[in-house]
């Protein structure tokens, strides 16, 4: 059983969407780990996901679980604003 | 160069665009909030289907799906059933309730690919983007956006769907678009405005550029009516075809077509111009009591009397117009100036003349339609009546109401005045302390016509006109004076 359920639009050409991943992978390790389900959905092969999550930017971040739905769209670059973005609070110096 | 066209089958539209849409292109349409953008574009995929078949795929950056279905179906648009039989399809990129956040570097590659997948699924030649400008107030990056909007230009170009996207506009004659989208949506622009103009809302359209093609230039006024939706009042357009007719007809009165110099001229217009009393109404009587020589049609569009009215003062003067109603040579329109838009009424006044066929129209009074007679619309309104008129071949008697009682040489509404082909004055003429009606032709043109001022008087036989006032100059300018 794991508290987050995270979906991430992504388009596989382009390099944004690349290092969005990476970005993601890096943060949901190291504060998340073993409690998160990650989904990664590459628009071109799941354009039909694409529109019934109504996606249109990319990459697009979508926290499913817990609720309310958080959608964050960016290169996710600044990892403070992440995880002020899935609502969590982060002790410095850990 | 010329591009080719695709008709929109928006009534007008494809007249002033010279055929429609440069077809396979994308087209901005700019206008400021409430100019009906979101209506133009729905209008553009509707007809699409209902007259060519072509179907038509509608995002929105705005309104919400449910909202838009709602608003369409008191035009007859069943949104939902064509959704149904894949000819409408809706991208839905409004805004939704949840936050979005931007972090790093973004782009619009999954609305590309929805917008593709849309049009090849139901293999769409008409898409509508409503509107740019919401998805700046979604996104704050605008250099993004901007960057990201001109590769959906380059994916609807490459797909060769014929494409309005509608933009915002804060001023109506400012800049064309809030967001500077022009610079790459740059090839044809339509803008649409929603003006002011002496306390009353006035829709114009005007076709700014299209790249490579005709069209007319300048403002076009338009107006919005329940299951029509869109309608264009084209006035330039229509100058070019109508020809000028010698045929004469009666004009209801023997010695007036003596005085015209043999009837007035089929297809003509002609202004009666006088004071209250004057005798205006009889002349109008008259004119449509002249159908009964060739057994023609008339249709009155009375906005000062009612019918009823009409048809009892008429009978004092000797005419039966309820028998030539009974007949079926007559219909009277009674019609309230007030309730409806000029654009409205010419419309109307269209529909009436398209259904009757009639050979003559009367109109009284066509000043009732005006409060002020500067008023631009009102000479674009009567510019675009008279061209309609002419183009149906119909004979036309239009009555003004001057405000002086006797004298005053200038026919009122003096910007009509140019449009009409004939002018007759009825004017009092105060003479040895008694009140005299007169009537002169003061235009006829492509005829000679009676130059003389002749005395009219109304009784119970009707209207008699009598002889010239001979040896009295002045009458016009309101100082009568023997000269014998």
């Amino acid at each position: 059983m794991t508290n987050y359920w995270i979906q991430l639009f992504i388009n596989r050409n382009s390099p944004t969407s690349v290092g969005a991943e990476e970005n993601l992978n890096a943060i949901l390790k190291k504060y998340f780990p073993g409690d998160y389900q990650l989904e990664i959905i590459d628009i071109q092969e799941n354009p039909e996901k694409t529109e019934e999550a109504g996606i249109l930017a990319i990459p697009t971040l979508i926290r499913k679980w817990p609720k309310p739905e958080v959608r964050l769209i960016g290169a996710l670059t600044l990892q403070t604003r992440v995880l002020t973005g899935l609502g969590i609070v982060v002790q410095e110096d850990k | 160069m010329n591009i080719q066209k695709l008709k929109t089958g928006i009534p007008a539209f494809d007249l002033i665009s010279d055929g429609g849409l440069p077809a396979g292109r994308t087209t901005l349409l700019a206008g400021s909030s409430g100019s009906a953008k979101t209506l133009f574009g729905a209008q553009f995929l509707a007809m699409g289907i209902l007259l060519y078949d072509q179907p038509g795929v509608f995002v929105t950056f705005e309104e919400q799906v449910d909202d838009i279905r709602k608003d369409l179906q008191s035009f007859g648009w069943e949104i939902e059933k064509w959704e149904a039989e894949g000819k409408w399809k809706f991208i839905d990129a409004s805004a939704k309730e949840e936050d979005i956040i931007t972090i790093g570097e973004f782009d619009l590659s999954a609305f590309r690919i929805r917008l593709e997948l849309a049009i090849n699924k139901i293999n769409a030649q008409r898409v509508v983007i409503d509107s740019i400008g919401s998805i700046f107030t979604h996104f704050p990056e605008h250099n993004i956006i901007r960057r990201e909007m001109s590769k959906v230009s380059m994916t609807l170009r490459r797909l060769k769907v014929t494409a309005i996207i509608t933009t915002e506009r804060s001023e109506e004659y400012g800049p064309i678009s809030r967001y500077g989208v022009e610079e790459f949506l740059t090839d044809n622009v339509i803008i649409l405005r929603n003006v002011l103009a002496n306390e009353r809302r006035r829709r114009t359209l005007e076709i700014l550029k299209f790249r490579g093609s005709s069209h007319v230039k300048g403002e076009n006024p338009f107006t919005i009516i329940p299951m029509k939706a869109i309608m264009i009042v084209p006035i330039s357009a229509m100058t070019l075809n109508q020809k000028a007719s010698s045929e004469r007809l009666y004009s209801g009165l023997p010695k007036l077509d003596d005085m015209c110099g043999g009837g007035f001229f089929k297809n003509s217009i002609v202004l009666v111009s006088g004071a209250t009393g004057t005798g205006k109404t009889l002349l109008v009587a008259n004119f449509l009591n002249g159908v009964k020589q060739k057994q023609e049609r008339a249709l009155l569009l009375a906005f000062e009397e009612s019918k009823e009215q009409l048809f009892r003062n008429a009978k004092t003067w000797g005419m039966d117009l309820a028998q030539l109603e009974a007949e079926g040579y007559l219909k009277v329109v009674c019609l309230y100036p007030e309730v409806s838009s000029l654009e409205d009424h010419l419309i109307n006044i269209q529909e009436l003349v398209v259904a009757f066929k009639p050979d003559r129209v009367a109109i009284d009074s066509i000043s009732a339609l005006t409060r002020n007679p500067s008023e631009r619309g009102f000479q674009e309104f009567v510019v675009a009546l008279s061209n309609f008129l002419k183009h149906e071949q119909v004979t036309s008697m239009f009555t003004a109401t001057t405000h002086m009682l006797t004298g005053d040489a200038s026919v009122p509404e003096g910007n009509i005045a140019s449009i009409t082909d004939a002018i007759i004055l009825l004017r009092y003429v105060e003479m040895m302390g008694e009140m005299q009606r007169s009537i002169m032709v003061l235009k006829m043109r492509g005829s000679n016509h009676e130059s003389s001022i002749r005395r009219l008087t109304i009784n119970q036989t009707g209207m008699q006109i009598g002889e010239p006032f001979t040896g009295i100059s002045g009458i016009l300018s309101n100082n009568p004076k023997v000269t014998k």
